[in-house]
């Protein structure tokens, strides 16, 4: 703190110091501690209150037309209990806007059986695609940083960033046309006589789960190649050589040399993967499109906007948050790094 | 472990359009202490890489006792390289370092380790098998490099200037102990630096190569005693060198006439009257006249001394350029001052055609 005032004057911290807070609180933990406080709470609201409701007002209705017709103490008396539905009618309604709320970990206990097989499913499903993208990225990473001569690498690093200049949605959507029914792989396929349109003969390649597989990687595939790059770049060439001069092969040079140097990288590389594509949305939603069964991150998206219950929503994905938590901490204890290696 | 020769047979490697060693043929005894000197740049890593098979030459042949190495990689040599930054694997302990080569071999693990505990006592490390290479210090780590590269039992090792990173007295001392490891094994020594003093001391025999050129090969004493090009004569240890031109000749001595008049050497290039010539004499052949007066002697101005402690060094500046005496210090040096003369002897002193000289 000081050596910042003395490098930048008080102002200048105090911006610093200010941003850093508002990012902190307003953009993480507010978020964050609304969400798990909206998961741990359950309105206890009768389901009846609707219909009470609706029933006390026709009530009402019929009390208020009969009154006109009603003389004296008659009138008098109708009247009193036209006041006392009226105020059990805003009572009522009071509870329906206002329901009482109860603390409790419900939400979290009570999944169904099926949501639960989609929780799980999703989460091995992400970690499948966590280790695919790994065995694609890191031969990918190693030959930019160490095969490639440097004006070849910078190619190859430029031609992996322009995708990603283009909107996630529209890369997906260019998969989807890669591998629709009558998309260029089938039309490949049809092309070679091997499948036919007419018949409808083609491969269904969108109800595998194979093909959100590819979508994820491909969406994600920088995430786990730039962290991988970067360990392995700082790695001596002459390590490279001096396991080579020793006799090793290229798997020993990779599994004794390469690979613990990089696991920083890797660890990194991981956790950013299984956390994007366990909680991708878009990439399910356009790939699958409803076919192949929901990804526990559509299940989320219909609690909230679909079946209006935020507090289970809410504790779907604050269970997400927390599976998340837990394997960047696997993640940590397998690669034997420490939070300031990730950092890094 | 036995060493065995190596011989490049007019071997030629070119990058592109550069060529980094013209066509030479080498030959390396089995069990010698071989050193490869010169400047930065001159192709001396090149003939290593190409040994150890980093590298394919791109004409002619290596040959490591009868086999023919084209086609075989670093893996597949009888070769082993310490690197200069020594490349120790930061992750590993020292005894698995030391252990690497033999674990590539598929030797069990107990065997290997056992082996690298005793490689790591040969170099005189142990208790420090467990510690990773950053506990050690600089000179430890040039030892864990060394057993790691004597692990795989070579018949060749190269060092490409593995001791560039060490302090002075270190450096001394690992001089005397890679001697004394090559000794002990008998494996070819290729060693590859910048240093001549490092060259001078360790080696059997030095290749000096200037620009991809090998320029000479010989015992240390022949390079020091009998340089055959003035690089040579220039690069490895001090010379005074003196520019003229052949007043005259014959099959042993010629007499070069220089701006400090005409001075006698040895007519190693077999030159003739009227010929431009280079003259070279060690600072330490030369003395400052004094009685008895040798072959050749001049006037010269004195500029300052060095005391080295034993010895002195004393500048002298002549139209011909700086004139360099090397003397023992016998305490009388303190009162020279304006011009003084200087001296050599004939069979001291190297006539040679003119050549690019080692300007550092």
């Amino acid at each position: 703190m000081n050596e910042l005032i003395r490098s930048y004057g008080k102002g200048l911290t105090a911006v610093f110091v200010t941003l850093t807070a508002f990012w902190l609180l307003i953009l993480i933990i507010l978020p964050q501690a609304f969400m798990l406080e909206h998961s741990l709470w359950i309105i206890d609201r009768d389901d009846q209150l609707g219909m009470k409701i609706d029933r006390a007002y026709s009530d009402l209705g019929l009390m208020e037309y009969d009154l006109n017709s009603k003389e004296g103490d008659e009138k008098t008396a109708l009247q009193e209990e036209v006041d006392s539905l009226k105020a059990t009618i805003a009572e009522l309604e009071a509870q329906e806007t206002d329901p009482p709320t109860v603390y409790g970990l419900q939400n979290y206990t009570k999944m169904s059986s099926l949501h639960f097989t989609i929780f799980v499913k999703s989460i091995v499903y992400a970690l499948m695609v966590t280790v695919l993208a790994l065995i694609v990225c890191y031969p990918i990473a190693f030959t930019i940083a160490k095969l490639a001569t440097p004006q070849r690498a910078a190619l190859l690093l430029l031609g992996l960033i322009i995708p990603y200049a283009i909107n996630e949605l529209l890369r997906v959507y260019a998969w989807l046309m890669i591998l629709d029914y009558q998309g260029v792989v089938n039309s490949f396929l049809a092309w070679l006589g091997l499948v036919s349109f007419e018949n409808k003969s083609w491969v269904p390649f969108l109800e595998y789960s194979g093909s959100v597989f590819v979508a994820l990687i491909y969406a994600y595939v920088l995430f786990m190649i730039f962290p991988i790059y970067n360990t392995v770049d700082t790695l001596d060439k002459n390590q490279l050589e001096a396991s080579r001069d020793l006799g090793a092969s290229t798997f020993r040079t990779h599994w004794r040399v390469v690979i613990p140097h990089a696991k920083p990288g890797i660890a990194v590389g991981c956790i950013m993967t299984f956390m994007l594509s366990v909680g991708s949305y878009s990439v399910p939603q356009i790939m699958t499109r409803g076919k192949s069964g929901d990804w526990f991150s559509q299940l989320i998206y219909r609690q909230f906007f679909e079946s209006q219950n935020w507090n289970v929503g809410a504790a779907y994905s604050f269970s997400l948050v927390l599976v998340c938590l837990g394997f960047i901490l696997i993640m940590m204890k397998v690669f034997k790094v420490g939070i300031r290696d990730i950092a890094k | 472990m036995r060493g065995k020769d190596v011989r490049l047979e007019d071997v030629v490697m070119r990058f592109g359009d550069f060529t980094a060693v013209q066509k030479t043929s080498l030959k390396i005894n089995a069990g010698e202490f071989f050193s490869v000197l010169g400047p930065s740049g001159c192709g001396k890593t090149t003939i290593l890489r190409m040994v150890s098979g980093f590298i394919e030459p791109t004409e002619g042949s290596v040959f490591i006792g009868e086999d023919n190495m084209r086609g075989l990689g670093p893996a597949r040599r009888p070769t082993a390289l310490i690197f200069q930054n020594l490349a120790l694997f930061p992750l590993m302990s020292n005894w698995e370092n030391v252990a690497f080569g033999l674990e590539a071999r598929g030797i069990d693990r107990k065997t290997r380790r056992n082996r690298a505990f005793e490689l790591l006592a040969l170099v005189g490390l142990q208790g420090h098998e467990e510690k990773t290479p950053a506990e050690l210090s600089g000179g430890q780590k040039q030892r864990v490099a060394i057993a790691r590269a004597l692990a795989v039992e070579p018949a060749v090792l190269l060092l490409d200037e593995p001791l560039s990173a060490l302090d002075l007295k270190l450096r001394q001392y690992m001089r005397a102990e890679l001697k004394e490891i090559q000794r002990k094994t008998g494996v070819t020594f290729i060693f590859i630096t910048h240093d001549q003093g490092e060259a001078l001391t360790m080696s059997d025999r030095i290749a000096v190569m200037k620009a991809g050129v090998v320029e000479q090969v010989d015992t240390v004493d022949n390079i020091y005693a009998n340089p055959k090009t003035p690089f040579v004569a220039t690069f490895v240890g001090e010379n005074n060198v003196l520019q003229g031109k052949v007043a005259q000749a014959d099959k042993e001595y010629a007499v070069v006439e220089t701006s400090q008049g005409p001075l006698r050497g040895l007519n190693q290039d077999g030159l003739s009257a009227g010929e431009t010539a280079m003259l070279f004499v060690r600072p330490e052949r030369t003395v400052l006249v004094n009685g008895v007066i040798p072959d050749n002697s001049f006037e010269a101005h004195f500029e300052r001394r060095d005391l080295e402690g034993a010895y002195v060094n004393l500048f002298f500046k002549t139209d011909a350029g700086p004139f360099i005496v090397h003397e023992a210090n016998r305490g009388r040096h303190g009162d020279l001052a304006g011009a003084a003369k200087v001296g050599f002897n004939a069979g001291d002193a190297i006539v040679m055609r003119p050549g690019e000289v080692d300007n550092e």
